[in-house]
């Protein structure tokens, strides 16, 4: 047991508790500061997975952004009257754990066969998984640049479609939160 | 047979159901929460699963389209979350409330 996995101990511990707070709590304001805890875990994961380009995307996009546009939508809200934060319903809501539960072992049942899988046919792919499970990870160098390359050359029309959904989100946003009116109207 | 240093040391399968966890923590969110912040949240917890098994993937197949993907996934998480957000100040606009239950009553 190396240093590497006591460390991915502690951050997938540490991302799913702070995960089941965010649903567990229920002030919202609460589950977004244990959202911003789950996702720096998260990137701390990516870390541990030699992806540090994709964990300060995490980071700033998701620490920085996303969840900065949370906080500020909730200052917007009234939160004092939440009294009820679950649904109702024993039954319902014990079918739905029931069924969450049956989700998770069945993704992690399919994961750990597909990985069989691909161990036993790892053969066919160039820089098998063995490989990398006996060194521990990949030399993955430059992993920026490759990336960057991939994304400007195999990736180039979904890069350029997703900036143009970039573009419309925007005025999506701004005509849905927008009523005639302004912030005075009557209903 | 698998011994125990082989379950201890983290490999792929690790990654896998971390994800699954993660993933199966953010639809429980979405099930049972009524409050729709807290929905938008719970989808980005399980956006962020999925990141992980890609990036998990990526890593151990050593293939970089893994992490393409999840800077991809991130990019419509935004655009998801602005949307949702949106949506959410029109319901407490016309309910003073952000309920999950007024979302059928939101016209045009």
């Amino acid at each position: 047991m190396s240093e590497l996995d006591i460390l991915f101990y502690i951050l997938s511990s540490m991302s799913v508790l702070f995960g089941a707070l965010v649903v567990l709590t229920s002030s919202p304001i609460y589950s977004s500061l244990y959202l911003v805890m789950s996702m720096l875990s998260v990137a701390g994961i990516f870390m541990t997975l030699n992806a540090p380009f994709i964990a300060g995307i995490q980071i700033i996009v998701y620490a920085g952004a996303v969840l900065v546009l949370f906080v500020m939508v909730l200052m917007l809200f009234d939160l004092k009257r939440e009294t009820k934060a679950f649904t109702k319903g024993r039954f319902s809501g014990f079918l739905k754990l029931v069924g969450a539960g049956l989700l998770c072992g069945f993704i992690a049942g399919a994961a750990y066969e597909s990985v069989s899988l691909i161990m036993a046919t790892s053969e066919e792919i160039p820089t098998n998984i063995a490989a990398a499970a006996e060194t521990g990870f990949s030399p993955t160098t430059n992993s920026i640049k490759e990336i960057s390359k991939l994304l400007f050359t195999k990736y180039l029309f979904a890069f350029e479609v997703l900036g143009l959904l970039l573009l419309v989100v925007p005025i999506g946003a701004v005509a849905l939160s927008r009523v005639a009116g302004g912030t005075h109207a009557k209903h | 047979m698998q011994s125990t240093e082989a379950l201890v040391s983290v490999g792929l399968n690790h990654y896998l159901v971390l994800s699954a966890l993660l993933f199966t923590i953010g639809s429980l969110g979405v099930l049972l929460r009524k409050n729709m912040i807290v929905i938008l949240m719970s989808i980005e917890l399980m956006l962020n699963a999925v990141n992980i098994s890609f990036v998990a993937f990526a890593t151990y197949l050593d293939n970089l389209d893994g992490k393409i993907m999840v800077l991809f996934v991130m990019t419509i998480a935004a655009a998801e979350a602005a949307v949702g957000l949106a949506l959410a100040v029109n319901i407490f606009k016309n309910f003073r409330e952000v309920n999950i239950r007024f979302f059928e009553h939101l016209r045009g």
